[in-house]
């Protein structure tokens, strides 16, 4: 094995490294109190159900009236109509055909409320469960997951991000989302042109030349960098490395998801997920309709519309729905009071009452849960938490939402503070 | 200096004098009727040359401008304050750097870019006293060294904002920021035309929003918002984060939710309201004012109100937060651990050595914030000279230097130091080692895109291999030769006994010697400490 040469690192007392301690600490993402061991053992289990988690993060924040809760007919209703869906009883904005289609996979939760209105604290807020507090660098759900589900002597990464996304904050480089920009394609530079023998020979020497600097007092430092090449060799020669590239996808699928970023996006993560990578994160950005948002809906919408749905039927149909949880969302909502401004008017942020789509995982589809009232100003029906949500998300990947994590201080803080499973949202 | 004063010019200087000098003081007993504010003549403030004539005069009352010359900090005076300071930990104090890591350190604190190998033999040989020293005047001196701390302060000011692209020109302020760094210009010059600056969109061009001028890009990179140039203004000004008091009372500090308005209220052309905490549809209207409660002129307009935020901010003599700031950002990026997290600090308590860093701060007022002085200071002390090490806790902070992650350009430099220049690489680079400027050293991590970027990417291997420097070392005849130059060329700093025995045993061991070069130039490559400052 190649990595060997780098995984063979042997320090003196000074330096504290041994490749054993090596291993360990990579095995476990942290160092280790009692409790952990304990934990270790369930989260095999975990790993063994072999769940995993698709985030299709809507960034800019899109409009829940053009969205999941249309109010034609009504001073803040503008210019969309409703459509019936598969789910009698259920209606979502008419941008939104295939979605609609697709109804009875999916639970629309449309009474979220959360109290970040800007894009960057919101983000941070639905990506982690922790408000943009004090210094703490809460981790995104997906290292935690990654840390939780994903198998840390891995091949490929347990988090993958198709776009831009939050970091792993203080769980550190091991639960770290992989960051691609282009879908279907393999990689940057994950091909070695040098022949097996020559790179074992590099490897040793650079391992060699590591451990002096680790010695000369940069042991952090080189203990990191060497988790990422380990890592970094595995990838390159991953079989499963395969799953980021279209090679061998019949170009119906690729046509069924939409030619847009956002399609081709939620075909690679369909393609992670069946590789048993636990945490996909995809990117659509162009949410942020302050102004125009009825034909800039119109434009944005067809390609999630159309992504989203397939994913969800083919998931379906390769029996992967019901361990794959999928959650459609954005930082907050948008002002139910159409603004004034040119050329067209839009949605300013609001954060009271929002809305998102959750699915698969064991969720009930075909039902909305929670009520705005007719103009979309407020809840009038069970409301739901950021924790709330949290919870659920936890649920669903049969994760304990209580867990605690350790941050490098080793200041015990728990995944979710509080809240409680959206009642009714599981079957 | 102006030579003739007109007496309206007087007039101003008093005027501000007051806004400057008066503190809010406690009301008379007895309110009365407040007697109408007479307006204030200001000449027009629009050209930055007025705003910073007008600076000029407020500057020179400075009370500390007096005792200025009785003063004297040296480094020899910082270190004995620190180790005083460290009490115990002063028994675990890291070794003093050779001669050769110091040449590298300091030239890539200084510059961001590797000394050569003739260079560094010429130091090493030396004999002179004060030859450190005389290095870090030297190389304050060379163009390097504007133009790496212009990268940092636009970095810094741009990393997080999201204004659109159009309408900023980071560049430009890159530029105007190296030349007031080459030239020497004080900290205090420099932000008071970041924060003054009041850019104007000219119609009649397309996206010209003023960005050719570098100074108006702070404003711009904040999008000219009052509640972004406020949170902006105390993050980067005076190192402390009131963003949060956006929203709430912050939650374990002395900001307010209402000092944050005022703030903002100080940046609004207009009358600035404060949206309701849980109702933003109910709105107050607020009353500009500075953090330490100094109110400007009611009358005073929005240009005038910016200058005298300026002047509050770098003048007031009870802000020290504005010198500590900027030294503690300095002493991070030097030392590898500030202070308090440079832009995040909460109450003063979280301060760590504080007696030290706040003496720091108020001489590098009485020095009139010349940005040079600090970094003579620090790295003529023993602080800045001392060997590398990981601690992780305040206790131990400042008894070593901490190693650290080189920055994005001055690893794209350190690249383009063996392969020569290459855009579409720097480009990569920049982008795979892409890092928050403000983050402390130990909250940044490395990832598998750049393990992969400097192993595998073709170009570079390519370019590496074609390279001059390693036509240079496959010429040399004699493998210890070899060996050294490589060190030299690539870490800058010869192979210790050995790293020139495993390097000349891999030569030995190979069948084809320019192959072997080529792997030895990878291996130091990827090695850890070819991306950290050690």
């Amino acid at each position: 094995m190649q990595t060997d040469a780098i995984l063979h690192l042997n320090l003196n007392r000074r330096g504290g490294l041994s490749r054993r301690n090596f291993l360990q600490s990579a095995a476990l993402g942290i160092g280790g109190s009692s409790l952990l061991s304990q934990f270790r053992l369930h989260a095999e289990d975990l790993k063994k159900e072999g769940r995993s988690c698709i985030l299709l993060w809507l960034a800019g924040a899109p409009s829940q009236m053009e969205t999941w809760d249309p109010k034609p007919g009504t001073p803040n209703g503008g210019e969309t109509k409703k459509i019936q869906t598969q789910s009698p009883g259920v209606e979502i904005a008419h941008y939104w055909p295939k979605i609609a289609a697709a109804m009875n996979e999916i639970a629309v939760i449309r009474a979220m409320t959360g109290k970040e209105a800007a894009h960057e604290r919101g983000t941070y807020h639905l990506h982690t469960g922790h408000r943009m507090l004090g210094i703490e660098k809460f981790p995104h759900f997906g290292s935690v997951v990654a840390r939780e589900l994903g198998d840390p002597q891995s091949d490929i990464p347990n988090f993958v991000s198709i776009g831009q996304t939050l970091s792993s904050g203080f769980l550190g480089v091991q639960v770290a989302p992989f960051i691609i920009d282009r879908p279907g394609l393999l990689p940057d530079n994950v091909v070695n042109s040098t022949s097996n023998l020559r790179q074992r020979r590099r490897l040793a020497l650079l391992s060699q030349q590591e451990s002096e600097f680790a010695k000369a007092g940069a042991t952090e430092l080189v203990k990191e960098q060497s988790e990422l090449y380990q890592k970094a060799n595995l990838m390159m020669t991953s079989p499963r490395l395969k799953a980021f590239q279209f090679d061998d996808e019949p170009a119906v699928m690729q046509e069924a998801y939409g030619k847009s970023q956002t399609g081709q996006g939620l075909l690679v993560a369909r393609r992670l997920v069946e590789a048993e990578v636990p945490f996909v994160e995809v990117r659509s950005t162009g949410w942020d309709m302050h102004s125009s948002v009825f034909s800039s809906m119109a434009r944005r919408a067809p390609e999630v519309d159309q992504g989203l749905s397939q994913l969800l039927l083919d998931l379906k149909q390769r029996g992967l729905l019901e361990k794959t949880l999928v959650l459609c969302m954005g930082e907050f909502g948008r002002t139910p009071k159409i603004n004034a401004r040119g050329p067209a008017p839009g949605r300013d942020h609001w954060v009271r009452n929002f809305n998102l789509l959750m699915a698969g995982a064991g969720i009930k589809g075909g039902q909305v849960i929670g009520k705005t009232d007719e103009n979309g100003q407020e809840i009038i029906e069970d409301p739901v938490q950021v924790d709330d949500l949290f919870q659920s998300m936890c649920k669903a990947m049969h994760m304990d939402a209580d867990m605690e994590l350790h941050t490098p201080v080793g200041r015990p803080v728990r995944l979710v503070d509080g809240g409680a499973v959206i009642k009714g949202l599981f079957g | 200096m102006l030579k003739r004063r007109s007496s309206s010019q007087w007039i101003i200087l008093a005027a501000l004098i007051c806004l400057i000098i008066s503190v809010p003081s406690s009301a008379a007993p007895k309110k009365r009727a407040a007697p109408k504010t007479p307006p204030l003549n200001l000449p027009p403030l629009k050209t930055q040359e007025q705003k910073m004539q007008l600076l000029g005069y407020i500057r020179q009352t400075m009370p500390t401008r007096r005792i200025a010359q009785r003063i004297n900090f040296s480094s020899a005076d910082l270190d004995q304050a620190l180790e005083q300071e460290l009490g115990p930990a002063a028994q675990t104090l890291a070794q003093t750097i050779d001669d050769e890591t110091f040449i590298r350190r300091v030239s890539l604190d200084l510059t961001g870019q590797l000394p050569a190998p003739e260079k560094i033999e010429d130091f090493i040989k030396d004999q002179s006293r004060g030859k450190r020293s005389d290095l870090i005047d030297e190389l304050l001196e060379s163009p390097a060294y504007g133009r790496k701390w212009a990268r940092y302060w636009t970095s810094v000011i741009f990393y997080e904002s999201e204004a659109n692209r159009r309408r900023v020109d980071p560049q430009a302020l890159e530029d105007w920021l190296a030349e007031q760094f080459n030239k020497g210009a004080p900290w205090d010059y420099i932000t008071v035309m970041l924060i003054s600056a009041t850019p104007e969109r000219n119609k009649a061009v397309r996206n010209d929003y003023g960005q050719d001028f570098g100074p108006n890009n702070f404003v711009l990179a904040c999008e000219n918002k009052s509640t972004e140039l406020a949170s902006q203004t105390a993050r980067i000004f005076m190192g402390i984060s009131i963003k949060c008091a956006e929203c709430h009372d912050h939650p374990f500090d002395n900001w307010k939710r209402e000092q944050f308005h005022e703030l903002a209220a100080f940046f609004h052309p207009y009358t600035y309201k404060m949206p309701d905490q849980t109702d933003p549809k109910i709105q107050t209207v607020v009353q500009p004012r500075f953090l330490l409660g100094e109110k400007p002129h009611e009358k005073m307009k929005a240009d005038a109100r910016r200058v005298s935020i300026a002047a509050y901010l770098a003048y007031n003599p009870k802000n020290y937060w504005f010198a500590r700031a900027y030294v503690n950002r300095i002493w991070s990026e030097l030392i590898g651990d500030g202070f308090y997290d440079v832009d995040s600090l909460g109450p003063d308590s979280e301060v760590i050595h504080k007696p030290v860093v706040n003496r720091i701060a108020a001489n590098f007022r009485y020095k009139d914030f010349d940005p040079k002085w600090v970094f003579r200071l620090i790295m003529n002390s023993k602080v800045y000279q001392r060997e590398m090490r990981t601690s992780n806790s305040a206790a131990e902070l400042f008894t070593a230097v901490r190693p650290s992650r080189l920055r994005p350009d001055v690893i794209a430099n350190s690249v383009e130091n063996l392969i020569g220049e290459d855009q579409s690489i720097r480009k990569e680079i920049m982008q795979a080692f892409d890092m928050n400027p403000s983050l402390p050293q130990d909250a940044l991590e490395g990832s598998i895109q750049q393990a992969l970027l400097l192993m595998n990417n073709q170009e570079l291997q390519t370019r590496l291999s074609q390279s001059e420097l390693k036509q240079q070392l496959i010429k040399i005849s004699s493998d210890t030769e070899l060996v050294d130059s490589l060190y030299l060329n690539v870490l800058a700093r010869h192979a210790t006994p050995s790293e020139r025995e495993r390097n000349l045993s891999y030569l030995r061991d190979s069948e084809k010697r320019e192959e072997a070069v080529d792997d030895l130039l990878w291996v130091l490559l990827n090695s850890t400490e070819f991306r950290t400052k050690r």
